[in-house]
């Protein structure tokens, strides 16, 4: 592993008015390294990973990213230093076309009298080119989101992040709307991001996914980490234990997490 | 999940190129409609003049309704337009007026006034709208409150400025761009024309039109991607008010002056004009061409039952049909893209 994270994300906490949502949060994420990130509905991983992209601003705690500090103002400061970010719900303008998707807040311009004009074609060859190499078929790219279903929707977020790259991709729960089949073609796209010596971040619920991909799986358990454990050195019950709060906290987790006494079933 | 599912099979996508074409522009076809059946049943419909005076008609509504389309595209609406632009009429009128409430300022050279005006109209125009938006934005009042104020607001001041005196009497070179001609053609329309192209093309090739339908598509994601939606809705309605400023003051040279409900109803037929166009008022749908196309149609309408004669009311009667058939047709439209693409 790299000596320099790529990540560092240092005693983040979030109250939402009175309720704690992160209580002390501390994870690392290294180049070229998938970490998931597993737990329950409502353990904290959308929140955690809204305030790396940007979207949300932490109540204390500090954002490492390319060894500087970070106080992102707007998604778009995230974006610019090479943070890609895949929601759950689409972020897609489902009235537009693909390609206008495809280049969102990025288009290609070029100076008319001094005013910024689309360059159209070279926008929808280069996202026919770069949908033709993610493998996803869509008969026009002209034609709008929603008339596409959620498969290809979800195709062309997943395309859009490896087509921009950056440094580090968060991806949260991005295989919900997909098939078997693409699945297994995301779950290599995320391999093949991987092998650029992106970070990849991975929320998911599904064991298999996490276990298929990922480097490190870190579990979330009611807004703290409750476990931090390489994919080799784990199994999927371990792993069950410790998002339902059924075992002692094990791994690198810092931060002492409350668990139910009763239950002491060991590794 | 089986591999991209073919909509429909072979058949209707053969046509769906030219059924798409036709769904695009069907505001165009029911004008043409519209105006073959005037041309076959009025007597002395047919004339050259008679459309010039259609186009030349359709410039204020016409100019208001790009602003309008623009804030609705962008998922806002502006009902402010009218009184802004009856705002920027009695200023300029109340200038430059030689009679009534007009304080007749005098400028050397007297060409001076032209501009001066415009820059007032135009001014004027720009600080409503960016007020308009401001409150949006920044404090997140809905646009159909924020603009529902202003549009009373605006037109109040309008009663207060005049003091409920009319003025009349504009210096000649106020008046130029009311009575001249280009080629034949009234500069009214040619303006009207020219505000159409160039925000067509605002809205359809640049980023800040591409932009706008993003934000009224989906303003979270636009967020996400790293467009700055505050600020290009603001913009949004910096331009709305700048048009409807600009139809103020070709409305002040039209009528040579300007009264204290000079253009009272204009707000509906925009509105009804960008409905019938295509513009969707949830937003992120919509284009100018359609808007331009919707703006003729309701004058062609007036214009017709002007040469036959009927009271005007019955105007307003088939305009508010038209309103309601549109939202219709709208509906239909949907249904077939539905099951076609």
């Amino acid at each position: 592993m790299p000596a320099a994270a790529l990540l560092e994300i240092i005693d983040i906490r979030k109250s939402f008015g009175a309720i704690e949502a992160l209580r002390g949060v501390t994870l690392s994420v290294f180049p070229g390294e998938v970490v998931a990130l597993l737990g329950d509905n409502g353990a904290g991983k959308s929140t955690l990973v809204k305030i790396v992209a940007g979207e949300l601003r932490q109540s204390s705690g500090r954002v490492v990213y390319d060894g500087i500090e970070r106080h992102f103002a707007s998604p778009g400061d995230a974006k610019a230093v090479g943070i890609e970010t895949v929601y759950q719900d689409l972020s897609l303008c489902t009235n537009l076309d693909v390609v206008a998707n495809f280049f969102m807040g990025r288009e290609l311009t070029r100076r008319v009298l001094g005013l910024p004009v689309l360059r159209d074609r070279e926008m929808e060859a280069e996202t026919a080119r770069a949908l033709a190499a993610g493998g996803t078929q869509i008969p026009s790219l002209r034609t709008r989101v929603e008339h596409l279903s959620g498969g290809q929707r979800q195709a062309i977020e997943l395309n859009r992040f490896v087509h921009w790259g950056g440094k580090l991709v968060i991806l949260d729960e991005p295989f919900a709307a997909l098939g078997v089949e693409q699945t297994r073609r995301g779950l290599e796209t995320v391999d093949r991001v991987r092998a650029r010596g992106i970070g990849v971040i991975l929320i998911t619920h599904v064991m298999a996914q996490a276990f298929a991909v990922a480097d490190r799986i870190v579990v979330m358990r009611q807004g703290a980490i409750a476990g931090d454990l390489r994919t080799g050195e784990t199994s999927p019950d371990e792993v069950v234990h410790l998002i339902t709060g059924g075992i002692e906290r094990i791994g690198a987790a810092p931060r002492h997490v409350q668990v139910q006494p009763e239950k002491g079933a060991n590794a | 999940m089986p591999p991209e599912p073919s909509s429909s099979g072979a058949g209707p996508r053969r046509y769906r190129p030219v059924l798409a074409f036709i769904l695009d522009n069907l505001v165009w076809l029911i004008l043409l409609v519209a105006l073959t059946a005037f041309g076959l049943f009025i007597p002395k419909f047919l004339q050259i003049g008679i459309f010039l005076n259609i186009l030349e008609q359709s410039t204020f509504v016409g100019v208001i309704a790009v602003g309008l389309s623009l804030t609705l595209v962008a998922g806002e609406m502006d009902l402010s337009v009218e009184s802004v632009m009856a705002l920027a009429a009695m200023l300029v009128a109340l200038t430059f007026g030689t009679g009534g409430a007009g304080g007749g300022l005098e400028l050397h050279p007297a060409w001076l006034a032209f501009p001066v005006s415009l820059a007032m109209a135009l001014g004027i125009g720009a600080a409503v709208g960016a007020l308009n938006g401001l409150l949006v934005v920044r404090f997140e009042i809905n646009a159909f409150i924020v603009t529902l104020a202003s549009y009373i607001w605006g037109r109040g001041l309008v009663v207060a400025l005049s003091g409920g005196r009319s003025v009349y009497g504009l210096p000649d070179a106020l008046r130029g761009v009311a009575v001249q001609r280009l080629l034949g053609v009234p500069l009214l329309a040619w303006v009207l024309i020219v505000v159409y192209l160039a925000f067509a093309f605002l809205l359809a090739k640049t980023p800040f039109g591409r932009h706008l339908f993003m934000i009224g598509g989906n303003a979270v994601a636009s967020n996400r991607a790293g467009i700055r939606v505050a600020r290009n809705v603001i913009l949004a309605f910096l331009l709305s008010g700048m048009l409807a400023g600009l139809a103020g003051w070709l409305l002040a040279s039209r009528t040579a002056g300007a009264t204290a409900n000079l253009g009272i109803g204009m707000l509906f037929q925009a509105f009804a004009a960008v409905v019938i166009g295509g513009v969707s008022l949830r937003g992120g749908v919509g284009r100018l061409s359609g808007v331009f196309a919707g703006v003729l149609l309701l004058s062609s309408i007036q214009t017709a039952i002007n040469v036959m004669g009927m009271p005007p009311h019955y105007t307003m009667m088939i305009q508010g049909l038209l309103v309601l058939a549109a939202v219709l047709l709208d509906t239909a439209k949907n249904n077939l893209r539905r099951s076609y693409f």
